[in-house]
């Protein structure tokens, strides 16, 4: 069966085709960061049971408090990237959605454990004892599932010669393990994750917990030491990733494409630049090689994802039939939203500093 | 047809829908009334210098952010999950045609998290002014929420304009909207007096109790109050096929009033007593009375609102199974599978017809229909029609029975359904039984009985028999000899093989015509209720007060179309049903 024939027809766009792309290459990494915040966080808390001493228990205690936040931004900063690649690529994402329905509905009910559990953690730090650790182990475990679905539908929406197995189990139980890619990009993706979740948990023991400094010591050590060990690793891990793509999106960024080989090697520079502050633990100069180091990888996935579909779907043929008001609306909501945001935390920083 | 559907036989996705959607709803709706409630409780604390009232109100703060924050958040977004999964056409026509609403949407719940968090961890740590400016932009930012997602729900039962000028804010302020969002508003504030009156409940100090469940007692009455006008309203705005539907000729959507209905009541009587007796008020099953009566109010809104647009998944513009009403008529030309993206059979052929059915089926019936399962299912609701009945009975489905969607697709597709609803599901033989009862009881002896007796060796133990007594027979075989089993078929099938081994022993021309009003009883009323079910309730009624009752049906029943037979027909379907009431004269 050509798999081409069962891709569903998309539905008209309200906008240039570009201006979907423009909030989806926005918002996806800022998902990226409160999700590497979250894991890098509680992986950190829970190397910190690990540890002996007052200072890694407090700071797993102070991480502790971070973790429901970090999950409430993750879910809410992920909303805008999903409503984007629904808007780009709905078609396909509800086709492999419904070849993965169960999996895919699953994960609202781990999350929402995982949610109440972080907040259990929080909350009940004190009184859990050493059962805390375990706590929060669970925590992570159910966030690294709910990720290993993501990256499972993200990879068969952009691979429909996976999907006519529909037609023999069309009970919304397959998964797209046959990929060769599906282990590497996730390995890469959660390597990636937890190292910059580590150098977070280093910028807020060093900012927030400054109070402290034994425990703000001890959260330096220990994230930058993730960040650098897991950064090394993910040269390997994303060694393999970029070998088990199709040998045509390979070559693209070998020098195949101009725009792709250029996002790879500003990519493996500002990860080797990291490698050299990250291990001299420098929170801020890594900080500012990795956060545009999370912008070239999402552009280099969207590459990858490009690439996957040539043969199948191209959004610059999609029907336009614009219509402006309503983005000029959103575009006010987002500035008198973020406007918002700003004065209400400015409020909380003038307490903290009158504190 | 655009998109795979996500097929477990004996689970249904609106079941799953409906599940996910009233557990939002209730906690969504809290949200934002209860972020107007958190305010003003703390103003009132402010005003009257209550630390007790304070020390209330930032452990409601805190209740209300882990119930709404983390349940109401990923409720909310699992709906999305589960629509787009179940619906992913009408999904993706309302991302595409509202996606800077969705993203404004976006924005508030963005300001809603950040907000309530400085607001619950801030609590005796920030000058009061600020902290209820806080507070207030909480409230601001749910109630824009509430704002957002109520233009597009509502869209989807009343397009409005936009069905002909594709504008945004057509669709958007659609004809329900401004109903629906002070509906909406009121049941938010209503809800937070409950929840409220919940967590008061709780409180140990005695007159801070009493005070605070009498408070929000008022709180919820007074929106409950306002809120009847608000419905009221609501209802008077709905177009016709709706309104018909909700006034009583969807038996589902009755049922979801009455028990509305009730809820309200039952609601509205407890509060009261509970601001006039509020020192008992801490029984607890008071609490569950008036949380089950509000959200069984709040349900049957919510469900009479789905239900009321159907057979639409969005009214006037796409039927619940993803097909554009627009494009009915082209299919209907081209063929269905020959459009349908996921199926396997491009086209009908006799070799292919029950494998063609049932994508058929898929495509088109099982958006709501599951297969043995416990929602409308599909087997049980077809056991009673023959092939032939089964054809003519999808031909005019929609017309007979509006709330269903038409069938879509040429003549050999619907074929190819027919025979997958009654080959395929039940075994029944393929032939073209309408007007030909006789050749069908055949068939069903064949079936049935011609393994332990020809025909030819029981014609003569009936001999003399008339129909009435071998139709009866066929009710107690065991009766007439412990060896047989029941014979289990559904009525029609028992009518069809007693005429048939009645013209063992007659001429074809001694049939009476009551086989032919058995048929036209199969084809025009067995859909929605067999022979057993009207029986009782037929009890005693003259054959000519039952023809007269046949031109007049949707007088006895608001859900019952009326039959358009002619004067002949009528008669033969009096006649046969007559004789199935008891052969009263």
């Amino acid at each position: 069966m050509n798999p081409a024939t069962l891709i569903p027809i998309a539905d008209t766009l309200t906008a240039p085709n570009g201006w979907f792309q423009f909030f989806l290459m926005l918002t996806f990494p800022l998902h990226l960061f409160a999700m590497n915040a979250m894991l890098g966080a509680g992986l950190v808390a829970f190397i910190g049971h690990l540890y002996p001493g007052r200072a890694y228990r407090e700071l797993s205690h102070e991480l502790a408090k971070a973790l429901p936040f970090l999950v409430a931004f993750t879910v809410n900063l992920g909303v805008a990237p999903l409503l984007f690649v629904n808007v780009i690529y709905g078609h396909l994402l509800y086709s492999s959605t419904v070849l993965m329905g169960l999996y895919w509905l699953a994960v609202i009910p781990l999350l929402i454990i995982a949610y109440y559990m972080a907040y259990i953690y929080d909350f009940s730090f004190k009184k859990l004892g050493n059962l805390a650790m375990f706590v929060l182990l669970a925590v992570l475990v159910l966030l690294l599932t709910v990720g290993f679905m993501f990256s499972n539908n993200m990879s068969m929406m952009i691979a429909p010669a996976s999907w006519s197995r529909w037609f023999t189990t069309p009970d919304g139980s397959l998964l797209n393990l046959a990929d060769s890619t599906l282990l590497p990009r996730y390995l890469h993706i959660i390597t990636g994750s937890l190292a910059v979740g580590g150098l977070f948990s280093a910028l807020y023991a060093t900012t927030i917990l400054k109070s402290d400094p034994e425990v703000a010591e001890a959260g330096r050590k220990l994230g930058m030491q993730l960040f650098s060990w897991l950064t090394l690793f993910q040269l390997g891990v994303g060694t393999w990733f970029l070998l088990s793509l199709p040998q045509q999106t390979l070559q693209r960024f070998m020098g195949g494409g101009t725009t792709a080989t250029a996002l790879l090697a500003v990519g493996i520079l500002l990860a080797v630049a990291t490698l050299v502050t990250g291990f001299k633990r420098l929170v801020l100069p890594s900080l500012w090689l990795t956060l545009p180091l999370v912008y070239v990888m999402s552009f280099m996935r969207d590459v990858v994802r490009g690439n996957f579909l040539a043969p199948y779907f191209n959004p610059t043929t999609v029907p336009v039939q614009v219509q402006w008001s309503p983005l000029v609306f959103f575009l006010v909501t987002l500035v008198v939203g973020i406007g918002l945001v700003i004065w209400m935390l400015s409020r909380l920083v003038k307490i903290k500093k009158a504190a | 047809m655009n998109y795979p559907v996500w097929f477990v036989p004996t689970f249904g996705g609106g079941l799953l829908i409906a599940l996910v959607a009233i557990i939002h709803v209730f906690v969504s709706h809290f949200a934002v009334g209860g972020g107007l409630y958190l305010v003003m409780v703390e103003r009132k604390a402010i005003k009257e210098q209550s630390q007790q009232i304070m020390a209330f109100v930032k452990k409601h703060t805190k209740f209300f952010m882990l119930l709404t924050m983390v349940f109401g958040g990923l409720t909310g977004v699992a709906i999305w999950f589960v629509i787009s999964l179940i619906h992913p056409a009408a999904t993706s026509l309302l991302i595409h045609t509202f996606v800077f609403g969705w993203a404004a949407e976006w924005v508030f719940f963005l300001v809603e998290i950040v907000a309530l968090f400085v607001y619950f961890y801030t609590f005796g740590r920030m000058d009061n002014r600020t902290h209820q400016t806080i507070g207030w932009i909480y409230f601001g930012a749910a109630w824009m929420s509430l704002f957002l997602i109520n233009g597009i729900i509502d869209f989807m039962l009343t397009p409005g304009s936009w069905t002909s000028n594709s504008d945004f804010w057509s669709g958007f302020f659609n004809p329900t909207f401004w109903p629906s969002l002070f509906f909406r508003s009121f049941m938010s504030f209503m809800l937070a007096g409950c929840y409220g009156f919940l967590t008061a409940t709780f409180l140990e100090d005695e007159t801070t109790r009493h005070r605070m469940i009498r408070y929000s007692g008022i709180w919820a009455l007074v929106s409950l109050i306002l809120s009847l006008p608000a419905g009221w309203w609501y209802l008077s705005v709905l177009p016709s096929p709706a309104a018909k539907l909700v006034s009583g000729a969807s038996p589902t959507i009755k049922r979801a009033v009455m028990t509305g209905g009730f809820s309200l009541a039952v609601l509205a009587g407890v509060l009261i007593a509970l601001i006039l007796l509020n020192p008992k008020a801490r029984i607890r099953c008071l609490i569950v009375a008036v949380m089950l009566s509000a959200m069984g109010y709040m349900g049957a809104f919510e469900w009479t609102r789905e239900a009321a647009r159907r057979p639409y998944v969005i009214n006037e513009v796409m039927y619940s199974n993803g097909i554009l009403k627009k494009e009915v008529e082209r299919i209907n030309q081209e063929g269905f599978l020959k459009n349908a993206k996921w199926v396997q059979h491009k086209e009908v052929t006799e070799a292919n017809q029950l494998e063609a059915g049932r994508e058929l089926f898929l495509h088109q019936c099982f958006a709501c229909h599951t297969v043995g399962g416990f929602n409308n299912d599909i087997v049980s609701r077809t056991k009673t029609m023959g092939f032939g009945a089964m054809r003519k009975y999808l031909a005019t489905i929609h017309e007979k029975r509006y709330f269903m969607p038409p069938f879509v697709g040429t003549d050999s597709e619907l074929k190819a359904l027919a025979a997958y609803l009654t080959a395929g599901l039940h075994k029944k033989p393929l032939n073209d039984d309408s007007g030909a009862a006789g050749d069908r009881g055949k068939l069903l002896y064949e079936e049935n009985c011609a393994a332990c007796h020809s025909a030819d060796s029981i014609k003569p133990k009936m001999k003399g028999w008339d129909l009435v007594r071998v139709r009866a027979s066929l009710d107690k075989l065991p009766a007439l000899n412990p060896a047989m089993p029941d014979y289990t078929a559904p009525p029609a099938d028992k009518d069809a093989m007693a005429g048939y081994l009645f013209r063992l022993n007659n001429s074809v021309a001694a049939v009476p015509a009551k086989e032919q009003g058995a048929t036209l009883y199969e084809e025009n009323c067995a859909a929605c209720h067999s022979m057993e079910q009207i029986r009782p309730k037929m009890s005693g009624w003259s054959r000519d007060k039952i023809r007269a009752a046949l031109d007049k049906l949707s007088a006895l029943n608001p859900a019952m179309p009326d039959y358009t037979g002619t004067p002949a027909e009528k008669e033969a379907m009096a006649d046969y049903m007559a004789k199935q009431a008891g052969g009263v004269k």
